[in-house]
């Protein structure tokens, strides 16, 4: 069985800064970090692969090459192989546009059985790249998955929350399934794979590498969508305050907080 | 500092400083009033391959030695000395058989070990015998294919909770020293007992037992090395573990200062931090140059004895002797720089203070290393 996890390297939100010029964000390489959410779809292909022997993990990132160094975590884990696909042409992509470059990837590299992604990225927060994929892969999606179970190698099944409700899906695959970020945490890793990641090199690819590529759908020209303005908000200090009635203040310290944020 | 460490080790100090500032730090002080034994903790380590680091790759392990060790115990100790020591005891009782097992016995324990599936333990105080070693009663008599083992251990770390003991018994009263022999006993062997569970200062969390022979059937291929070595196994383990204690010397100092920094810096008195009096200054100063020199002490020594030197015992006692002293001089120090909320429980360095004191205590006290180091360079010279 074959699971390609999309992982994206994103700036820790900790040491974001900002061009303000451009509107992007400044990518330094000693502030990137995998996204959490993309991390927890990892988890799930990890725990199929732990009780189900033939499974090979890929990962497939998109970026510049200073994200190599985070790939490498995941070898750390226990992924097989990594692929980056990183081309300055498509610096300033959207989410439809990246929706539309990972999904050539996937096309190239190869038939996925099961394709994880998480729900959505830190820095972007959409949550729409995974169904674009899907589409444009024209193969199941299913939507912040909280559990993900293999049933037999042709369907898994999969737990969904939504509005304190369960459900309980099973799907055909190849399917492609995006995680809610913190339904599980990704493990630690283990010393001989961190021995083996030293010398890891990820596969890098560019888009000349991806067979029937339309160039005009990705970077700042082909995306749909543009920052239009760049705002940036400042937060006043908080302060701690202390009352001496409990219920009182718990009710008044919402009320206070809700006032705060409407 | 840089230590110049090996990629390879990089990674083993990075790995365990993860687990401790992830996972230790945040039950180091309820695992400490407890007096919880961090069986979890030995899990995570056991996942991730650290318990096998020192333990050779032909029986499953890294292939390290003591410096790969110390690492581990070094950054667990930064958080909880008490976690750190339960590992570093497994490390205690394996080191004997990794030095004077038969094949048949490191290919049956080795490899369980380094992967965590068995604690080990060394069992050779006694009431009555302590930093005199040659003065232990417990004894060994050998009938058919078994030895029988009578008498009693005391503070026995990883007692109760340990798979494998290494014990040290006479089996010749005549020989003195040279009538000591070790043997590998398993949890479970008829007449092995685990005894009362001691009521510790420090190191709460880990597990400090008596343990009782009552005709406690052996079987004799369960001898390690030869009848009558076992003083010789015990002196050459200790050689090689007392890095060990100054490894959690060093780690516990290095937590200490860690936390007396960030307090100093944030504390205000006089309208400015305390991180601004010359005084704090001066101390903070102090735990860093002892700090450094302990641990260049330390990793040096390590590297004398993971290089294959025949005699190192000198140089395993100062590194052992120094970092306990600088660990129990820093921790009181930073429980001074923190006045009243170093010396509460809501703090780290109250339990830090209280688990340093032990560095300075077992594996032969300070006072016995001396012995130790004085004998060797007045031969010497």
């Amino acid at each position: 069985m074959k699971i390609l996890v999309c992982i994206k390297q994103v700036v820790d939100p900790e040491k974001v800064e900002y061009n303000v010029q451009t509107k992007t964000i400044k990518r330094n390489a000693q502030h990137l970090m995998n996204n959490p959410a993309d991390l927890s779809a990892l988890e799930f292909a990890l725990r199929i692969k732990d009780v189900n022997k033939d499974v090979h993990i890929t990962t497939l990132s998109m970026g510049p090459v200073e994200c190599e160094s985070k790939i490498k975590e995941l070898i750390e884990v226990g992924c097989d192989s990594c692929v980056l696909l990183s081309d300055k042409r498509l610096a300033g992509s959207d989410a439809y546009s990246t929706a539309y470059a990972l999904a050539k990837a996937i096309e190239n590299l190869g038939n996925y059985d099961l394709i994880l992604c998480g729900e959505s990225s830190l820095d972007g927060e959409t949550s729409i790249v995974p169904p674009q994929i899907a589409e444009y892969l024209n193969i199941p999606h299913i939507s912040f998955a909280t559990n993900i179970k293999v049933f037999d190698l042709q369907h898994v099944e999969i737990e969904r929350k939504f509005k304190n409700q369960l459900f309980k899906l099973k799907v055909e695959l190849p399917a492609l399934v995006s995680v809610k970020k913190d339904s599980v945490f990704l493990r630690l890793p283990k010393l001989s794979l961190m021995i083996k990641a030293l010398s890891y090199t990820p596969q890098i690819i560019s888009l000349d590498d991806l067979e029937n590529f339309d160039f005009s759908k990705v970077g700042a020209e082909g995306s749909k969508t543009s920052v239009n303005r760049f705002v940036e908000q400042s937060f006043e200090d908080v302060k701690c305050e202390i009352y001496e009635d409990i219920e009182d203040a718990q009710i008044e310290c919402i009320a206070n907080l809700v006032m705060r944020f409407l | 500092m840089e230590y110049f460490l090996s990629e390879e080790q990089k990674i083993i100090k990075s790995l365990a400083k993860r687990i401790s500032d992830e996972y230790v730090s945040k039950v180091a002080i309820k695992y400490d009033k407890e007096g919880i034994f961090p069986r979890d903790i030995l899990d995570l380590l056991a996942y991730t391959e650290l318990t096998g680091v020192y333990i050779p790759k032909e029986y499953g392990g890294f292939g390290g030695g003591v410096m790969e060790m110390c690492l581990v115990v070094e950054e667990l100790s930064r958080n909880c000395a008490g976690v750190a020591v339960s590992y570093a005891a497994t490390a205690l009782g394996a080191y004997p058989i990794i030095l004077y097992g038969k094949e048949e016995q490191k290919k049956k324990y080795l490899p369980k070990i380094a992967k965590g599936e068995l604690i080990a333990a060394f069992a050779l105080t006694e009431a009555d015998a302590g930093s005199d070693v040659s003065s232990i009663k417990t004894t060994a008599e050998k009938k058919g294919d078994y030895y029988i083992l009578n008498g009693s251990k005391h503070w026995i770390t990883n007692g109760g909770e340990a798979d494998v003991y290494v014990v040290f018994a006479v089996t010749d009263k005549s020989k003195g020293p040279r009538g000591i022999s070790a043997f590998i006993v398993e949890k479970g062997y008829e007449g092995f007992y685990c005894g009362k569970k001691e009521d510790k200062m420090g190191i709460r969390s880990s597990s400090t037992t008596e343990l009782i022979f009552e005709d406690c059937k052996v079987p004799k291929e369960n001898l390690l090395g030869r009848e009558g070595t076992g003083f010789i196994i015990a002196m050459k383990t200790f050689d090689r573990t007392r890095p060990g204690v100054a490894a959690m010397a060093v780690g516990i100092a290095q937590g200490a200062y860690e936390h007396a920094i960030r307090y100093a810096k944030e504390r205000v008195q006089f309208g400015q931090p305390l991180s601004s009096f010359q005084a704090i200054q001066h101390m903070l100063a102090d735990m860093y140059i002892n700090i450094e020199a302990a641990r260049s002490l330390l990793y040096s020594t390590c590297r004398m004895i993971d290089s294959g030197a025949k005699d190192f015992s000198k140089e395993s006692s100062a590194c052992k002797v120094f970092a306990s002293d600088v660990a129990m001089k820093v921790t009181t120090d930073a429980v001074q720089i923190m006045g009243g909320n170093g010396y509460v429980k809501d703090y780290p360095v109250e339990k830090m203070m209280r688990d340093a004191k032990v560095t300075q205590i077992f594996e032969g006290a300070n006072q016995i290393q001396r012995n130790i180091i004085a004998s060797e360079i007045i031969k010497e010279y």
